[in-house]
């Protein structure tokens, strides 16, 4: 019989298995936009971690940082230097 | 509540960490674009923090509920008191991660404008290019 | 490449080798039983109305341990956060002198009405957070975060006149952002100050009353708790993170012509 503590949990195991996931697709794509994008879905998936791990004050600041000013500066960074990476 | 199930789960998480550390890490080692850098090394900092959080986490056993360290009883009696001890997680790493994520978006905005100056001084903000610019300035500085 | 082959493969090895040891119990049991003895002490001692002379008047655990059993912590990591803005601010110093005489538009009248509304509830959350610090999870440094949403909110949808238009200027910024570290610097040691002048005797970072120094900042308003200097931290600190924040995206978010006239005569020797 599964109660809300086991599914706690296993929701913290399938945030932290796609944080990789995100992670791993935020080094390897070429575009610098959807890096942007990706790790602030890799966020998201941080700061539902956090909640569950009983933080409530990092969440507090960890989704106002993370997912509202990190993009939005990375993309405005993006917008000034160019948005593909090149390969030599 | 499976107890089995708990700790798995949790190690689980220890180890996904572990593969985002390794993987932010060589995105900052060996990508050439100062952009993905930054990101990069943005995810390395929030999974440091992580795992400064799980630090101060316990088990959950029967009987005992887990709360966050914050006192909901304005009037607490020792009975209450010895409950909340019993029950709240550590409010310690809290309190240390609460000022290094502030700290590090102000560092990150520092890392930020240099990225700027950089892209408008070379314009690329590829590091082996940037190399290759300075060696041939060097050569012809020595000729 | 294979710079970068040798690296990913070292990498893998330790990745392996600690995933090992954790699963074999290299850390001990995951999660621990129980808390480490100096958090129970804090968790105890934060509101504990019989132990008057250790406790902090907070019933959050996390804002005691920030602002009064390690302030001292947290008031050097604010210089830390002062160097770092303002190491930031001097990359383009000369931005701030140069008016801008073209004016945005802006996005359209449907994205510039909501972003109002948008607005106007993120400032009051930041508020409420900030000054909620020390009964409810929150506080200075959340507060202020997420109140540096709104500004680079308006900054985007109304565009830099927005900002020049109501007076909000480079300088008033500054001078708010300065203004409160330096309270912040003073809620610290007013009480050593109050005791040098009445003769009591009293510590730097002193929040309540202790057993060789009876001064102490007011562990209640009415009925409800402040916190004592707890509360006037949070302030502070609320205004100093917002106002920092707000000052570099005011840089960041000029114009391209803008930021490369910090780069004019560098041919000449930079």
């Amino acid at each position: 019989m599964m109660d809300y503590v086991d599914l706690v949990f296993l929701i913290m195991g399938i945030s932290a298995l796609s944080s990789v996931l995100f992670t791993f697709l935020t080094v390897k794509t070429k575009d610098l936009m959807y890096a942007v994008v990706f790790s602030s879905v890799q966020s998201v998936a941080y700061a539902l971690i956090y909640f569950l791990l009983l933080a409530p004050d990092i969440v507090l600041v960890y989704v106002a940082v993370s997912v509202g000013i990190y993009p939005l500066i990375v993309i405005l960074l993006v917008k000034k230097v160019g948005r593909y990476e090149v390969v030599t | 509540m499976d107890i089995e199930l708990i700790k798995f789960m949790f190690m689980l998480t220890t180890i996904s960490l572990y593969f985002n550390v390794a993987i932010s890490l060589y995105g900052v080692v060996s990508k050439t674009n100062l952009v993905k850098k930054l990101i990069a090394l943005t995810i390395f900092q929030d999974t440091v923090n992580m795992f400064t959080i799980l630090i101060g986490y316990k088990l959950w056993r029967p009987g005992l509920l887990l709360q966050p360290p914050v006192l909901t009883d304005l009037s607490p009696t020792s009975e209450t008191l010895r409950e909340f001890v019993e029950r709240s997680v550590d409010p310690l790493p809290q309190a240390f991660v609460l000022t290094a994520v502030v700290i590090g978006l102000a560092v990150t905005l520092f890392l930020t404008t240099i990225i700027l100056h950089v892209s408008y001084h070379f314009k690329t903000v590829n590091v082996d290019e940037i190399g290759r610019s300075k060696r041939v300035y060097i050569h012809e500085e020595a000729v | 490449m294979l710079r970068d082959l040798v690296f990913a493969s070292l990498l893998v090895i330790i990745i392996l080798a600690l995933t090992y040891l954790t699963y074999s119990g290299g850390l001990g049991d995951l999660p621990p039983r129980d808390v480490r003895v100096i958090a129970s002490n804090y968790l105890n001692l934060t509101y504990n109305q019989g132990i008057t002379w250790l406790w902090a008047a907070s019933p959050e655990a996390v804002t005691a341990i920030v602002w009064d059993y390690r302030g001292l912590d947290t008031l050097f990591e604010t210089v830390v956060f002062y160097g770092a803005i303002l190491a930031a601010l001097t990359l383009f110093r000369s931005v701030s002198k140069v008016p801008e005489f073209v004016s945005s538009a802006g996005l359209s009248l449907v994205v510039k009405r909501v972003t109002a509304i948008v607005t106007l509830a993120i400032l009051a959350v930041a508020a409420s957070t900030a000054l909620h610090g020390h009964l409810t999870p929150g506080g200075g440094f959340q507060g202020g975060a997420i109140a540096s949403v709104a500004p680079l909110l308006l900054l985007v949808v109304f565009g830099k006149q927005f900002f020049i238009e109501r007076r909000i200027s480079y300088s008033k910024l500054l001078t708010i952002r300065n203004a409160s570290l330096a309270l912040l610097g003073f809620t610290s040691v007013a009480l050593l100050i109050l005791g040098f002048l009445t003769g009591f005797q009293a510590y730097i970072f002193q929040n309540q009353a202790k057993t060789v120094s009876t001064l102490s900042y007011p562990p209640y308003l009415l009925d409800v708790p402040l916190g004592g200097s707890l509360f006037f931290f949070n302030l502070f600190e609320f205004l100093a993170v917002a106002s920092g924040f707000t000052l570099v995206f005011t840089i960041l978010l000029s114009r391209d012509e803008t930021l490369r006239k910090e780069l004019e005569g560098e041919e000449l020797g930079y």
